[in-house]
């Protein structure tokens, strides 16, 4: 099973801590963070999706998935089609204007080669951002829900109490 | 050759431990330290951390330093500088007694920078010798100090997680700390615990929270003293700890009585069941956190808010045991650094109270004698350059023509001294300079930080300073040869510097350069020998008279400046988390100031209607001393009533230096009155 990018909505603050942390490691920050008037603050990278399309409209192949199922990207076969950036339903991909290719996350691809974390989950200050496979990540929210509930019965031998 | 070196971050009192991967001494990139997994960060860091060099590698840099002659600054030697300034230095002493000059430690600068600068002015003679805690921590510091015997942290971060209730009181710790906030507060929600916040504005923080209290800028007194009413009144303090560790709980009752949740209504706007609530929460919920910053210290009632605030501390018993955790996070990495080698007009490294007993203790250890009459505070510093008593003023790495309230008058007072500014930076302080000198960055020197949570560590020097800059404690070594007290500052590295603090205060004793360069995770200060340190304060008693907690009476006092018919809405500031205090740093960092870039006012949609405002307007905040420019942000997030604004960008024009607290001497910064109108663009 490949390992993403997982957000925590509830947890984030909003700091942009990741933003910083990829406009260092890759000149441009490729996750964004979008903040509302009501304080919901809603980090937002790519999904590296399992049936990517931008992957699959790419004609020159420069899209193409690395050993660790992340959606990567390679500079010299781009030609600025912008193909991908139609067939993203989250509007990721953005053109670089410079040498007009486009530029993606990758998941720092040079940084997992070293066994470090994508630079955006490493600053993270409050783990809205983790970096796993699916099933760990769910099995770990299913964990923490499962402890919450046996907490709730106990407390509720005392006083009254309502799962919702 | 590229090589990783570990440093401290230089911003807020955390403590993050990152390392830059720096090739040749020039930093390419930085990398997050999960290799010592005991540091407070644990490896995370915030977007000022991980930008953290990119204002050190700014253009704007200070590179050799510079004498203004006719109005002008021309770069001189090193030699011709330093040369300069103490022949004026020299001559004012000689015209007019040491007293005449004044010196300011920094809380950016290291513990051996301000170290040697305090004792540089001692050797001269005079004890006019401040820094901006004066404008940070000092309500606190006096009313911790009263009651507790000590202001410092009590204990280690690890605590928070621990806690059942967390009261966090005129802080926004998601925005001014946000790895203390998500590694520690985040982790204690996710335990169970509740959280009240105390804040006009509905922060980052206040998102989290189960009561939120609105009060007005600076009325947080009163719902203080009726949370004390009421855990009294309805007895849910902790009477064990009452009766076995603290001293006149009695008077403390009697102060408060007529201090009732309803009368606190009338004042603060905050609902009396609200008040009822949290009081009831913080008195019965369990191990309690209790954290303030700024909302509460820097106002001019702000020591006895504090005071009121290590009372209910103190009354819960939520202080001297595991569990619990209760402090002020300061903004600067090193508020101890200048705070423990005693750079404060009245106390001596320690640090310790300025008396005879302890002046004749350092006359020995030093060589010289210590100057026995406390010297000026802060604003008294700027007061007496105003009215031509002190007239010489080294200012190293402070910024008090931006940071100081009613920052007007200080420009005036600024312009008739011979002002000496070390910085990195040109500031607005700069302008009025007459010498300027090139000062390496925290990155660009060796150094010992004490981070608030007394944990002492070492950064290490990982780039090169430009052009000709050194680092403050070698350019005060220079002036102290060249004015002739160079035999007291013998030192040719950091080391040095260390060994004899190491000798000069007992509890750093244990805080050698042996162990700080082979333990990058640090130790907790006091650390009275090599092996030892103190997690944990006041574990079997207060450092008081008695050796127990000294609660003390409390009363209601005005805050500096209410709304009027004139000025009717309070106006109040708060912190970005992209930017650092005046912004000499940050506002110099690409990607910061590219998503924090301009000053806004943040405005009530009830009051924005009345006044006819839009979101995105123009609008003009006046108060008595002067007027600003900005765009509106109408928003839910501040209560009817009141403006706030965040103060980087100069907000310190329009406050109150009138107002000053009788304990702190802390002037009014964080409410004042204040009218807003839409500018009309012709």
């Amino acid at each position: 099973m490949s390992k993403k990018i997982f957000i925590d909505f509830k947890r984030c603050i909003g700091c942009r801590a990741c933003e910083v942390a990829c406009e260092m490691e890759h000149g441009e920050a490729r996750i964004r963070v979008f903040e509302f008037p009501d304080l919901t603050t809603i980090p937002f990278n790519c999904r590296h999706c399992e049936k990517a399309p931008c992957l699959e409209v790419c004609p020159t192949g420069a899209l193409y998935r690395d050993q660790d199922g992340a959606v990567a990207f390679d500079p010299l076969k781009c030609i600025g089609c912008l193909m991908c950036a139609v067939a993203c339903p989250f509007g990721v991909p953005k053109i670089d204007e410079v040498n007009k290719i486009m530029d993606k996350c990758d998941l720092c691809s040079e940084r997992r080669a070293e066994g470090k974390l994508p630079a955006c989950v490493s600053s993270c200050p409050t783990e809205a951002l983790k970096f796993g496979e699916i099933n760990e990540v769910l099995w770990d929210r299913e964990g923490s829900f499962v402890s919450r509930l046996k907490e709730a019965r106990e407390r509720g031998e005392k006083e009254p109490i309502y799962l919702l | 050759m590229e090589e990783l070196v570990p440093v401290v971050c230089p911003w807020c009192s955390v403590g993050c431990r990152l390392y830059i991967v720096s090739v040749n001494g020039h930093p390419r990139k930085i990398e997050w330290d999960y290799d010592h997994p005991n540091t407070p960060n644990r490896g995370k860091l915030c977007p000022k951390g991980v930008a953290s060099y990119q204002f050190t590698i700014s253009p704007d840099r200070l590179k050799k330093p510079l004498i203004k002659r006719n109005g002008k600054f021309e770069e001189v030697s090193w030699e011709e500088a330093i040369r300069y300034v103490a022949q004026k230095f020299k001559e004012i002493i000689e015209e007019n007694g040491p007293e005449a000059l004044a010196f300011l430690g920094s809380e950016r600068c290291s513990l051996e920078d301000n170290y040697v600068l305090q004792k540089l002015a001692r050797a001269l003679g005079t004890n006019n010798v401040e820094f901006a805690g004066r404008l940070c921590q000092s309500s606190n510091f006096v009313a911790r100090s009263k009651v507790f015997g000590s202001p410092a942290q009590t204990n280690p971060f690890d605590d928070i997680v621990k806690s059942k209730v967390i009261l966090v009181w005129g802080y926004n710790p998601a925005e001014t700390n946000p790895v203390l906030f998500g590694q520690y507060f985040e982790k204690a929600l996710d335990n169970g615990a509740k959280m009240i916040v105390v804040d006009p504005i509905k922060t980052k923080t206040a998102k989290f929270a189960d009561i939120h209290l609105q009060p007005y800028p600076g009325t947080d007194l009163a719902v203080a003293l009726a949370m004390l009413n009421h855990i009294i009144k309805n007895e849910l303090y902790d009477k064990k700890f009452v009766e076995e560790r603290t001293d006149n709980f009695e008077e403390l009752a009697k102060s408060v009585e007529e201090y009732t949740p309803e009368w606190a209504e009338k004042v603060s706007g905050v609902p009396a069941e609200m008040i009822k609530r949290a009081a009831e929460l913080l008195a019965t919920g369990g191990n309690a956190t209790i954290v303030l910053n700024e909302g509460v210290n820097q106002h001019a009632n702000g020591t006895m808010t504090a005071l009121a605030i290590a009372n209910l501390i103190a009354i819960t018993g939520n202080i001297g045991k595991e569990g619990v955790f209760s402090g002020v996070i300061p903004g600067a990495h090193c508020g101890l650094c200048a705070a423990v080698p005693g750079v404060n007009c009245a106390q001596l490294p320690g640090p310790v109270p300025l008396n005879e007993e302890n002046a004749k203790k350092f006359s020995e250890l030093w060589g010289f004698e210590v100057p026995r009459e406390p010297g000026l505070h802060y604003q008294a510093i700027f007061k007496a350059m105003a009215e031509g008593k002190v007239k010489g003023i080294f200012i190293m790495g402070q910024n008090p023509a931006r940071s100081l309230a009613n920052s007007s008058l200080i420009e005036e007072a600024l312009e008739k001294a011979f002002v000496v500014v070390s910085d990195i930076f040109p500031t607005e302080t700069t302008k009025f300079a007459d010498v300027i000198l090139p000062a390496a960055s925290w990155y660009e020197k060796t150094g010992t930080v004490i981070t608030q949570n007394r944990r002492v560590m070492r950064s290490f020097r990982a780039i090169k300073p430009p052009g000709e800059a050194k680092p403050d404690w070698e350019i005060l070594v220079m002036l102290a040869r060249e004015l002739g007290v160079g035999e007291y500052f013998n030192y040719s590295s950091v080391d040095d510097i260390l060994r004899e603090i190491n000798r000069a205060i007992p509890a750093l004793k244990g805080a050698t350069p042996e162990r700080l360069n082979s333990n990058l995770e640090g130790c907790f200060y006091p650390c009275p020998d090599e092996e030892s340190e103190t997690p944990r304060l006041f574990l079997k008693g207060f450092p008081t008279k008695t050796g127990r907690a000294q609660l003390t009476p409390v009363k209601w006092v005005q805050p500096g400046e209410v709304p009027d018919e004139e000025y009717p809405l309070w106006l109040t500031n708060f912190r970005q988390v992209g930017h650092f205090h005046t912004g000499t740093m940050s506002m110099r960092s690409k990607s910061l100031i590219k998503r924090w870039p301009e000053s806004f006012l943040m405005i009530n949609p009830e009051d924005a209607k009345a006044l006819g405002i839009r979101d995105g307007d123009r609008v003009r905040v006046e108060t008595r001393r002067g007027s600003l420019v900005v765009r509106a942000m109408v928003t839910d997030r501040i209560r009817k009533g009141v403006v706030a604004m965040p103060w980087h960008w100069g907000v310190n024009f329009l406050t109150k230096d009138d107002a000053i607290d009788e304990f702190s001497k802390m002037p009014e910064l964080k409410a004042v009155a204040c009218r807003v109108t839409k500018e009309v663009v012709e």
